[in-house]
């Protein structure tokens, strides 16, 4: 068992090695066409699974608020030469305050009632954006850079890399702290049993609209940071095919678990990115996936790892113990 | 167990399956609404009658006026209409009674479509007995779906969203593969080929767009007889009403939910032949179709007849109206408009227009 | 692991992190080694072998270890595989193969659009094809790219398709200078007129110059004087309509309505009930679905597409013939003279029929994709397949190059676009009763600014640009 335990740990610390020291592993291709682009999404996927986790709300609206923010950095920095952290600050602002309209509307409802509600504002973005000539329409917003200071992000994304690596490891800290808040605490509740948080005094819907607000600062934040890692965004960048792929990495990573999203990110964007070069049909291998997962673990790919960990050291613990040594009792099973 | 799992309440098995309702913190706050709300909608609608009563009678009632191409135009909302609320009807009955939003619905009306168009164009079958056989097969296959990925897991509402999301992005890859990304008409049956004379201004419209209205009235008026005469029909409503009860009092809702699923899966396929030979069949159809049917859900409110109706007409009107009598640089507004129209709705009265009340 | 032990953790990596991005901030990535090999589709698979086969990637040589005139040559071809678009993939790729087949010795390893092509050498060096695939969006172009350049690493990269796409991969072309671009079929104006990257080669021309010589015919010939536009709203209807705008209105029409509707409406007959009675025709700027659509609604208001519609580029094309005979009469501008009988056109269109019985040979995209296969091998023929220098002996000869394609002869601007010809072409009835073509008219030497309409400092077409205003009319008006 503790040799197991032992080999889990050494296999962590090799896992985050490689993600820390990734640019200096691998190509500047894979570094900035799949590592970067996972952590983005895997950022707009995160704000969908912390609402669904923390809010039992599934939102197909994330793409559209992540949409908001990256067409408004990329509009003003662009068309009205704004310096890039401001442009940004104002995009992730525009988005909250979308976001929490947004949530207005769909916070009276819940479940699949808000899951379409979502996707309905979520299509209204849509069509706005392929609407209104400011944004770039179709054709998008070209030649968008971040600030200097991180480089290049398609010949030296390394600076990026680990600018969004920070950003990911903060958000994700984050909404572990914001749970554990008394605020946290009542979106719990509010998920669990609104009527009785409404006799306790809570307003449920105004935690669940800052809930969206949240999560809407959080898609904010990935589209901004697409936009300037892509150098580029447009209407199609967050079209319907784009809503259900963002799904799609939450669901497969895991809906139970903050890191799903990136496990599930990286997933899908390998198989996005490589997928066509096998097969036309790639679009169904994803959706197969997807399906299964849904189907067999809804705690997605970390769910099974889960499971899988915990069958492994049920097992471990049944075996009897190989030899009496002088040894104290086994090592306390530390909850991971 | 780790102090960090203290606080995180793992969600409870049925929470993911919350039913759509309207909790009571909020009927609180529809009540001072509820005069405003309808105020508004009629302040709106007074308003946009005037905008296009003033844009048509603008040069007057004879043939050089705007009248002929507004009568035109009309028709043309009326039958889209139709086609909107055959599209939904299907979809807002599974999900009254099933809690089951079936993302699949826009893919098995661009399946029924395609079948009836391989039959037509490729076998040279009669346009009618294809628009049976694409019906039925559909239909089988909706109830196949229900049987095999929707029938064992009963009340987890966002987990079966979530599958009938993944069968859809499949089965939409597939039909790109077999039928290819060009774009296919239906051929119109002969009977409907011949323009229909309006006896007004000259005008002649589609025969086939009229059939489709009247085909819309037909199946709207023998589904409220359904329901609303039948015995099995009272075993929808109860169970729409309340699943439980109807189970505790010994109907077999497993039954009832297979009739259902394949009714409805009928539908979106009879739909998709419509729209196949009314407008086209597209890789794109199915989001589309989709799309406009949760929108006459949201609007109309699930489980209602009528709300649909009410929805497929409101949105039907509002898009074409929009895309026509808006000033000219705003018409690739129109879907935005129909959009404002779903937000306004769900900012006066979220659970639909002819929504039940909840128990 | 208690949480505050994590927490630990993370802090600490975190803080590592930090350092490390400071430290590494602008250095160039010292990366050298690449990924685990994966390729795209096959190169020269056996014949009748269906599905692509994965190789490994030949392994990146240093440069200077080997003669350049025997290394592989490898050429991304990207197109539109999914989505909506998805049926022009069989006539970019199968256009670009035939290309192979015809001049540089290459046999056909199937039927398939991403079958291969076996033995084709140009300048001695063999041919190694990639296949790219996109659905039409910029992102999905530019990511897609980005796999044929940075990963699979090919020489050139012949594509994209469509207009948005054009646009970003002619941005993204900045950033890789040892690579060259030559475009497909995206008829952007902007892509060369504006965004001028110096590895970035036109040699289709832009969707304005497509149309060159419709205005024209639209004035004179059908004696219209007041037209209206009915297109799709997005980047390519607005570039079609922008060349048939800027000719029509310097000779004195007008353009009085124009009606751009989102892609994704499905009924159209609304649209066409509201084209107003007082003009003379319209301009239909729409592809596939929409123009079987409108035809149908505008036939049965008791419209004449003979003489009252002119059509794009997309409209002119074989993928509308499914919209049946209400097309017969009607006329547009196209790239290609289809229907001609000019003995090239017609042996060319014979031979890649021959080959590939499937494709439609009188398709603006098959025969630019074609064009621009046959640019790359005379180019590299001329420089004796040298590509040292980050190509700059190819990219010269590329700029140099006065090429005869089957639809015409060209020479390049100093954007790197071509001068094209252009065709006003008819839908007509051949003798079986097929759907068919006729030329009406042939413009000779388009260029992109059409005789000083437009230059680089005019508004990208759009909504409302160009405005329509008297003006000079471009130099082929005055053959009419």
């Amino acid at each position: 068992m503790s040799s197991y335990l032992m080999a889990r740990r050494m296999a962590a610390v090799v896992v985050v090695g490689v993600v820390v020291l990734l640019p200096f592993i691998f190509s500047v291709y894979i570094t900035s066409a799949i590592a970067v682009p996972t952590l983005w999404i895997g950022l707009c996927a995160v704000s969908l699974t912390f609402l669904s986790r923390y809010g039992g709300m599934i939102s197909l609206a994330q793409t559209g608020l992540f949409g908001v923010a990256g067409l408004l950095t990329a509009a003003l920095m662009v068309q009205a030469g704004w310096d890039p952290w401001a442009a940004a600050l104002i995009g992730v602002l525009a988005a909250t305050g979308v976001g929490l309209i947004f949530g207005a509307l769909a916070s009276s409802s819940t479940g699949t009632y808000f899951l379409m509600i979502t996707l309905a504002l979520a299509e209204i973005s849509y069509y706005l954006f392929s609407a209104v000539p400011a944004f770039g329409l179709h054709e998008g917003i070209n030649a968008v850079f971040p600030p200097a200071i991180l480089g290049d992000p398609v010949l030296h994304p390394t600076g990026n890399y680990y600018f969004l690596l920070v950003i990911c490891v903060l958000v994700y800290l984050f909404l572990r702290y914001l749970v554990r808040t008394p605020f946290g605490i009542a979106l719990q509740g509010v998920r669990d049993d609104p009527d009785r948080m409404t006799s306790l005094g809570f307003n449920v819907r105004l935690h669940r609209m800052l809930i969206f607000a949240v999560g809407a600062a959080i898609a904010g934040i990935a589209g901004v940071l697409s936009a300037w890692n892509n150098t580029r965004i447009s209407a199609d960048s967050v079209s319907l095919a784009v809503t259900i792929v963002v799904l799609e990495c939450a669901v497969i990573g895991g809906l139970f678990r903050l890191e799903g999203a990136w496990v599930g990110a990286l997933v899908v964007t390998v198989l996005t990115t490589f997928g066509p070069s096998f097969t036309d049909r790639y679009a169904t291998a994803i959706g197969i996936v997807f399906l299964a997962i849904v189907l067999i673990s809804p705690g997605g790919l970390v769910g099974i790892w889960t499971w899988l960990d915990g069958r492994i050291r049920h097992w471990l613990e049944s075996k009897p113990p190989a030899a009496p040594t002088p040894q104290a009792a086994p090592p306390p099973i530390g909850g991971d | 167990m780790a102090d960090s799992d203290r606080v995180e309440v793992p969600p409870a098995p049925e929470a993911a399956a919350i039913s759509p309702h309207v909790d009571s913190s909020v009927v609180a706050s529809h009540r001072t609404r509820r005069n405003l709300g309808p105020m508004i909608w009629a302040a709106l609608i007074v308003f946009g009658a005037g905008w296009i009563a003033i844009q048509v009678l603008r040069n007057g009632l004879g043939t050089s006026g705007n009248v002929p191409q507004f009568i035109i135009i009309t028709l043309g909302s009326v039958s889209l209409a139709a086609l909107f609320f055959l599209a939904a009807v299907g979809l807002t009955l599974i999900f009254g009674l099933m809690r089951v939003v079936n993302m699949a619905h826009g893919s098995l009306y661009l399946l029924g479509g395609y079948c009836a168009w391989a039959l037509t164009t490729k076998m040279g079958v009669d346009w009618w007995l294809a628009a049976l056989i694409a019906m039925l097969s559909v239909g089988v296959l909706g109830l196949v779906m229900e049987q095999a990925f929707l029938r064992w897991n009963l009340g987890q509402d966002l987990r079966q969203a979530l599958i009938t999301i993944a069968i859809s992005v499949i089965l939409a890859d597939q039909m790109l593969a077999n039928f290819g990304a060009m774009p296919s008409v239906l051929p119109t049956p002969t009977a409907l080929a011949q323009p229909f004379q309006l006896g007004l201004y000259n005008l002649s419209y589609s025969s086939f767009r009229l059939f489709v209205i009247g085909m819309a009235l037909a199946i709207g008026l023998l589904l409220w007889l359904w329901i609303q005469r039948t015995r099995f029909g009272m075993v929808i409503r109860a169970g729409i009403d309340d699943r439980a009860m109807a189970s505790a009092l010994g109907v077999n809702v497993q039954v009832v939910f297979a009739i259902a699923f394949f009714a409805g899966s009928c539908l979106a396929a009879l739909s998709g032949v419509l729209g196949g030979t009314m407008l086209s069949l597209a890789p794109g159809q199915d989001v589309a179709f989709l799309t406009s049917s949760i929108v006459v859900v949201i609007i109309g409110g699930m489980g209602s007849l009528g709300g649909a109706a009410l929805g497929a007409a409101l949105l039907a009107f509002v898009e074409t109206y929009s895309g026509v009598y808006l000033p000219q640089n705003l018409a690739p507004y129109s879907m935005v408009v129909t959009f404002l129209l779903v937000a306004a709705v769900l900012a006066v009265r979220p659970q639909g227009l002819f929504a039940r009340a909840e128990r | 692991m208690g949480s505050r032990s994590k927490v630990f953790v993370l802090s600490t990596i975190t803080a590592l992190v930090v350092v490390l991005s400071g430290c590494s901030g602008n250095a160039p990535s010292t990366a050298p080694v690449t990924a685990p090999p994966v390729t795209a589709a096959p190169v020269g698979t056996a014949p009748g072998t269906a599905a692509p086969t994965v190789t490994v990637a030949p392994v990146g040589t240093a440069p200077g270890t080997t003669a350049p005139s025997t290394e592989p040559l490898k050429i991304g071809v990207l197109a539109i595989c999914g989505g909506p678009f998805a049926t022009y993939q069989l006539e970019a790729f199968l256009g670009a193969k035939f290309a192979l087949l015809n001049l540089a010795g290459g046999t056909s390893a199937g039927q398939g659009p991403e079958d291969g092509v076996l033995n084709a050498t140009i300048a001695g060096r063999p041919v190694q094809l990639y296949w790219g695939c996109s659905d039409a969006t910029p992102d999905a172009a530019v990511a897609q790219a980005r796999l044929l350049v940075e990963q699979q690493h090919v020489d050139i990269l012949l594509g994209p398709e469509s207009g948005d796409e054009g646009v970003a991969i002619a941005n993204y072309a900045k950033t890789q200078p040892g690579v060259t671009f030559i475009n497909g079929t995206s008829g952007a104006q902007i892509t060369t007129l504006q965004v001028q990257a110096p590895n970035f080669f036109r040699f289709g021309g832009d969707g304005a110059q497509w149309m060159a010589g419709v205005g024209t015919y639209a004035y004179k010939v059908l004696g219209w004087k007041k037209m209206s536009i009915l297109a799709e709203d997005y980047s390519y209807p607005y570039t079609l309509a922008a060349g048939v705008i800027a000719e029509f209105c310097s000779e004195g029409g007008q353009v009085t309505q124009r009606t751009y509707v989102p892609l994704s409406t499905a009924d159209w007959s609304s649209y066409v009930a509201q084209i107003p009675s007082d003009v003379d025709g319209t301009l239909l700027l729409t592809g596939g679905t929409n123009t079987t659509n409108v035809l149908a609604a505008y036939k049965q208001l008791g419209g004449d597409p003979s003489k009252k519609m002119l059509g794009g580029s997309s409209v002119m094309d074989p993928t509308s013939f499914v919209t049946g005979d209400s097309l017969v009469g009607m006329a547009g501008g196209s790239p290609v003279p289809q229907g001609s009988t000019d003995a090239t056109w017609t042996a060319w269109v014979n031979a890649i029929q021959n080959v590939y019985p499937s494709v439609p040979a009188q398709s603006l995209f098959t025969v630019i994709y074609y064009n621009g296969m046959q640019a790359i091998i005379e180019a590299m023929t001329k420089v004796n397949g040298d590509l040292s220098n980050n190509h700059a002996a190819f990219n010269q000869a590329l700029s140099s190059l006065t090429p005869t394609f089957p639809n015409g002869k060209i020479t390049l601007d100093a954007n790197r676009n071509a001068n094209i010809p252009a065709y006003v072409t008819q839908f007509v009835k051949d003798a079986s009763g097929n759907l068919s073509f006729n030329v009406l008219k042939t413009v000779s030497e388009v260029d992109e600014t059409f005789g000083g309409l437009f230059s680089a400092t005019s508004p990208a077409p759009g909504r409302d640009q160009p405005v329509c205003q008297a003006g000079t009319p471009p130099p082929w008006a005055a053959n009419f």
